[in-house]
């Protein structure tokens, strides 16, 4: 048998867990957003730049393609953002009992959903 | 008689070239001030992650005079640089720890750890020169 390393025992050899699921979802979305830097350096530069440059940032900030990034930078923001909460209270020492941490995950799952809805209806409605 | 051994002087740690070893490995080196780091700059980031899109959506209808002059005010280019720079910083920690799990070659992780360094100060210093142009008006 092959023995299994570590962070590739899940789903198999794990059973699905909301607190090993979130765990995973923190790092890919830190991964996300760190990647998303890149976009927001560019932005900042086509600001300062500006004229043409902006333009074309802007019309492809405001594509399906971009609106689509976006979206995924708002999820993956609010996301990290609520979980990380959630990790520094686990850093002073609050929260670790099991009921306490699926909780607390499934806090932060409503969390982001909200937060994520109202920043969109901000943008198309307000 | 043999002077009789405690455990605790057999173990490899009292040895001082195990504990050499043990020091050039990533998290045994300087784990403890990546970890302050990353928690320090995760606090930074609440309010500063906060205020940045906060304020790109009051800005998201609009044109470039108000997003350039948005970023030209003094108190928003500070809070916007200190966004970039402790997001940059914290991604950094928290790549570095990815790699760690995931990278197996030390030549690998090395250059992996070189990547990103190397882009962080680049899109670091790209964003610190956009934000000084706007607030300096030129």
């Amino acid at each position: 048998m092959e023995r299994p390393l570590s962070p590739f025992m899940f789903p198999t050899w794990y059973r699905f867990q909301i607190t090993s699921a979130l765990s995973i979802l923190h790092r890919l979305t830190g991964i996300g957003l760190a990647v998303g830097s890149i976009l927001l350096a560019w932005w900042l530069i086509s600001v300062a730049v500006g004229g043409e440059l902006f333009e074309t940032t802007h019309r492809f900030l405001v594509s399906p393609i971009g609106i689509v990034l976006l979206f995924l930078w708002s999820v993956a923001f609010f996301y990290h953002l609520c979980n990380g909460i959630r990790h520094l209270a686990w850093d002073a020492g609050y929260g670790f009992e099991i009921r306490t941490a699926a909780r607390s995950g499934y806090a932060v799952i409503v969390m982001t959903a909200l937060l994520t809805l109202l920043a969109w209806l901000y943008v198309f409605f307000a | 008689m043999a002077k009789s051994a405690v455990p605790s002087d057999m173990t490899a740690l009292r040895d001082e070239t195990m504990l050499r070893h043990v020091r050039q490995l990533g998290s045994a080196r300087d784990g403890l001030s990546e970890w302050r780091l990353q928690r320090l700059t995760a606090i930074a980031l609440i309010p500063l992650s906060l205020y940045f899109v906060a304020s790109v959506l009051w800005l998201a209808t609009s044109d470039r005079i108000t997003a350039a002059a948005w970023l030209a005010s003094p108190v928003t280019a500070l809070l916007v640089m200190l966004f970039v720079l402790a997001g940059l910083a914290h991604a950094l920690v928290g790549l570095r720890s990815v790699f760690l799990d995931y990278v197996h070659t030390r030549a690998r992780l090395v250059a992996a750890g070189l990547f990103v360094r190397a882009a962080a100060v680049l899109l670091a210093g790209a964003s610190v020169l956009a934000i000084l142009k706007l607030f300096l008006g030129h």
